[in-house]
């Protein structure tokens, strides 16, 4: 559905100098600076894939998402959105896409929801009979008749993202970008907009492409995820490969009886490694005795056994290490092998 | 030449980014303003051609030339907008605000106003000014002003912006009745154009219409400095022309505290 | 054929709802007209004063020159009317980033730039232009035929296109340098030179409206034809000529600065 290939984008400025001295230097100089805010990224989409597109700030995000949709003219490379290339023919791409900045709204802000989207269905030549159609599944799913007359600055935040949800998916596009569709939101609606993005995804089979900071849209929704820092993509796979290679780590918490054993434990030499493999912390408090270890190293049942030997233990909890954590590693220290 | 287009292009546009940036702007605007000044004087000059008397409306044609610069630069200095601030801060709800503090509302806009004059006179009108000048000694052949006049002319000046500000004052406060005020400034600025004289001399209107301008504060703010400058006024007539601008003074500093005592009554009924 | 036809059904229906959105405050929109017509008013009071002290102006009665101040204001009125957004687009639209929209939606640019506004407020020009022609029209100052008057609606759709042109162009620079509404402004003043005869101006002067921010072709030399008989019908259709390539120039930097733009937040 999608194949970016080897797209790049620089931003060209011209240079500065400090100060007044710089000011003057700089009537003299066109020394210019450029930014490669994408630099040679490629991948393909398939048709009804739901992928995330995750970086820090200023990697070069939204950047590649407005080459895809055309707002953007790539500077080297080429991409190509269900065979057609949004830059040269923006018009027929823009049929085919769906958008939604979580930013800045599409729709008319002084006019009731209802009338935008009699606009849009206008704009996008939406015939009656899938109009109605189209409509009576989003307001089903997005719940828009409790909004729909009223003015859209009117709205709430989460009614103003489901409102521009609906709009983006009144032609039925073949894509649907979004960027932080659920940034601001409280974690009610958030989960409604993430539901909602599924049952579209499965109805109509619309690729996803979604950028966001919030993991949880992440697992919630994507098989598959894209990371790029500093313009380059440093990832590309899916969520449980991702997890597999960097959330080796697990951690085992279990409350314990008699505290006062504890001292006398030594559990790196029970299990036979070495002090920096394997983490072990006691909340005196709670009574509870936190392990944490590299799965490849030692086996969940190693840890159990050797501590149930020693004391009586209450309660076993056992944690895969969060995705927000892998993702942030990997934006501190890059993709290791 | 294409090659140094394209070297020296970016030189151009890169300096134009950054003073747009900053002053930039300001100047462009100026620039569009002498565009008014430049195509009077090319208006008169086609007049003055076609005219079989040398004197029209009481000047001949080299002052004329001075009459259209020094209008433009009187006019420049003089009409310093408050209007725009004061429907701001009704819509905006700030004059309430205002109501509370212990400083003197008109009085602080006024000051704002000195500083944006100063600059406005130091900026652009001292130069224009300068080059009246220097284009009146050599290409016209007429003698340099004298101090005297140019001291009378400063004096005058005060007043007329005083005048327009205190005017103004009193027009901003049609922001508490319509939010609508770009219209009514556009109106308001092509009226002041044509009565203060910028755009043609009074002395160009019928005696009657002059008659009733005598009666208007609207010559004052341009005409008036600017025949003073010419030196068309002496003796007891540039007393009275002077008396005549102190007493707008007074008459518009009076209504604008009285509109404003009425005004703001209201909104204090409102609850604004 | 079928797209001009969807095209002028979705102007219909982006206009229709601006203007709902706007119709709330008549008095506003009576004040923009009057505020308009008003400051052309002015003008034409100018020239009545002057000719108190003058015959003619080199060669040009006083209802012939109140007959090209208000040809001019037609042209510029149906512009102003159309094509008022194109401001923002110099100003405003392209540096904060809102131009996306634009660029995401299957729709001609130019058409949405224009058609998300109309600006009432030229029916002061329109109302100015109109009541100028039909006065001249009555005094007989204009020469009245067939001809004539065909020619007269070609000119003022060239015209109006003359301004379009000169504007889109002005703000299309936005595209590289976020803001180009100060040469905007500096452009369309020189409109002003248009109202009177060009003759009056300094060469250099009557070169720059002609041929490079042609507004001599809007107004003053186009009216010269309907104003003295046996001028050549050929001016009507230089104006024409004129006004077509400063639109492909216009439209043709327009759409590179398309593909120039670089959103916000870079």
């Amino acid at each position: 559905m999608i194949k970016v290939d080897h797209i790049s984008k620089d931003f060209i400025s011209p240079k500065k100098y400090p100060g007044l001295r710089g000011a003057v230097k700089g009537l003299f100089s066109s020394e210019k600076v450029v930014k490669t805010a994408v630099d040679d990224i490629s991948f393909t989409i398939d048709t009804g894939e739901i992928v995330g597109y995750i970086g820090s700030n200023g990697a070069g995000k939204s950047t590649t998402i407005k080459m895809m949709t055309g707002i953007l003219t790539p500077t080297r490379g080429e991409c190509l959105v269900a065979g057609i290339d949004p830059s040269r023919h923006r018009k027929e791409n823009a049929q085919n896409i769906g958008v939604v900045f979580g930013q800045r709204t599409q729709l008319w802000w002084d006019l009731p929801l209802s009338e935008s989207f009699t606009i849009l269905k206008e704009i996008y030549n939406v015939s009656d009979e899938n109009y109605a159609e189209r409509m009576e599944f989003l307001n089903r799913v997005l719940e828009l008749p409790d909004f729909f007359d009223r003015p859209v600055r009117t709205l709430s935040l989460g009614q103003r993202m489901r409102a521009d949800l609906g709009a983006a998916l009144l032609h039925n596009p073949k894509v649907l970008y979004l960027d932080e569709p659920t940034i601001g939101l409280d974690l009610v609606v958030k989960d409604n907009i993430r539901k909602a993005i599924r049952e579209i995804n499965e109805k109509y089979q619309t690729t996803v492409i979604l950028t966001t900071h919030d993991i949880g849209d992440i697992e919630e929704l994507c098989s598959r995820i894209i990371i790029i820092d500093e313009g380059k993509k440093i990832y590309d796979g899916s969520l449980n490969d991702l997890k597999d290679k960097y959330g080796t780590k697990r951690k085992v918490s279990m409350e314990i009886k008699q505290p006062e054993k504890i001292k006398k434990l030594s559990l790196t030499e029970i299990l036979g490694v070495k002090k920096e493999e394997c983490d072990v912390e006691f909340d005196k408090e709670k009574n509870m005795l936190c392990v944490t270890f590299d799965k490849h190293k030692i086996q969940v049942p190693q840890v159990l056994t050797a501590v149930m030997d020693a004391v009586e233990v209450k309660d076993v909890q056992i944690q895969e290490t969060e995705l927000a954590e892998i993702v942030k590693e990997i934006y501190n220290h890059g993709v290791t092998a | 030449m294409r090659k140094s287009l394209r070297v020296y292009l970016p030189f151009a546009s890169n300096e134009l980014k950054r003073q747009l940036a900053y002053k930039g702007a300001f100047y462009l605007f100026i620039l569009v303003n002498m565009f008014g000044a430049f195509i009077n004087y090319y208006l008169w000059m086609a007049i003055y051609g076609s005219s079989d008397q040398a004197i029209l409306g009481g000047l001949t044609r080299n002052e004329m030339i001075v009459y259209v610069f020094m209008s433009y630069v009187t006019s420049s200095v003089v009409s310093i907008s408050i209007a725009s601030t004061v429907s701001d801060d009704v819509v905006k709800g700030t004059v309430a605000m205002n109501l509370i503090k212990p400083i003197d509302y008109r009085l602080s806009l006024i000051s704002q106003a000195v500083g944006n004059m100063i600059y406005r006179f130091l900026v652009p009108a001292v130069f224009i000014w300068t080059g009246v000048e220097i284009y009146k000694a050599r290409a016209l052949g007429l003698p340099i002003v004298s101090i005297w006049n140019i001291l009378l002319y400063l004096l005058s000046c005060i007043m007329s912006f005083l005048i327009y500000v205190l005017f103004d004052f009193c027009f901003g406060m049609i922001a508490f009745f319509t939010t609508y005020i770009f219209g009514m400034q556009m109106i308001k600025n092509a009226l002041l154009g044509f009565l203060t004289g910028q755009l043609i001399p009074i002395s160009f209107f019928p005696e009657v219409m002059q008659r009733v301008f005598d009666f208007l504060p609207f010559s004052s703010m341009v005409y008036t400095p600017v025949m003073i400058y010419l030196g068309k006024y002496s003796g007891e007539k540039l007393g009275f022309m002077l008396c005549r601008q102190a007493v707008w003074i007074i008459l518009l500093y009076g209504a604008g505290s009285l509109i404003w005592k009425k005004v703001t009554k209201k909104l204090v009924v409102l609850g604004g | 054929m079928h797209t001009c036809k969807r095209y002028l059904r979705l102007y219909r229906v982006l206009v229709t709802q601006f203007l709902k959105t706007i119709m709330q405050s008549k008095v506003d929109f009576l004040m923009g007209l009057f505020g308009f017509f008003f400051s052309q008013i002015i003008g034409i009071a100018f020239l009545y004063l002057v000719f108190q002290k003058i015959p003619s102006l080199q060669g040009w009665t006083l209802d012939q020159l109140i007959f090209i101040y208000g040809f001019a204001q037609i042209p510029r009125g149906i512009d102003h009317l159309f094509t008022d957004n194109i401001w923002m687009v110099a100003w405003r639209i392209v540096l904060n980033g809102d131009f996306d929209r634009y660029m995401l939606r299957p729709m001609n640019i130019f058409f949405q730039v224009i058609a998300e506004k109309l600006q009432p407020d030229a029916l002061g020009e329109l109302l100015v232009g109109t009541i100028l022609v039909v006065r001249s029209l009555m005094k007989g100052v204009v020469v009245i035929d067939g001809q004539h008057i065909a020619l007269f609606f070609v000119s003022i759709f060239a015209g109006a296109l003359i301004y379009t042109s000169i504007k889109l162009f002005f703000a299309a620079l936005a595209f590289w340098l976020k803001i180009s509404g100060p040469f905007l402004q500096v452009a369309y003043q020189m409109s002003d030179f248009a109202k009177y005869p060009t003759e009056i101006y300094a060469k250099g002067v009557r070169f720059l409206i002609t041929w490079v921010i042609p507004f001599a072709f809007v107004a003053y030399l186009p009216a010269s034809f309907f104003l003295k008989e046996g001028t050549s019908a050929w001016m009507i259709g230089i104006e024409c000529v004129i006004s077509i390539l400063f639109w492909c120039i216009a439209y043709a930097v327009f759409d590179r600065g398309t593909h120039a733009y670089e959103s916000a937040g870079n």
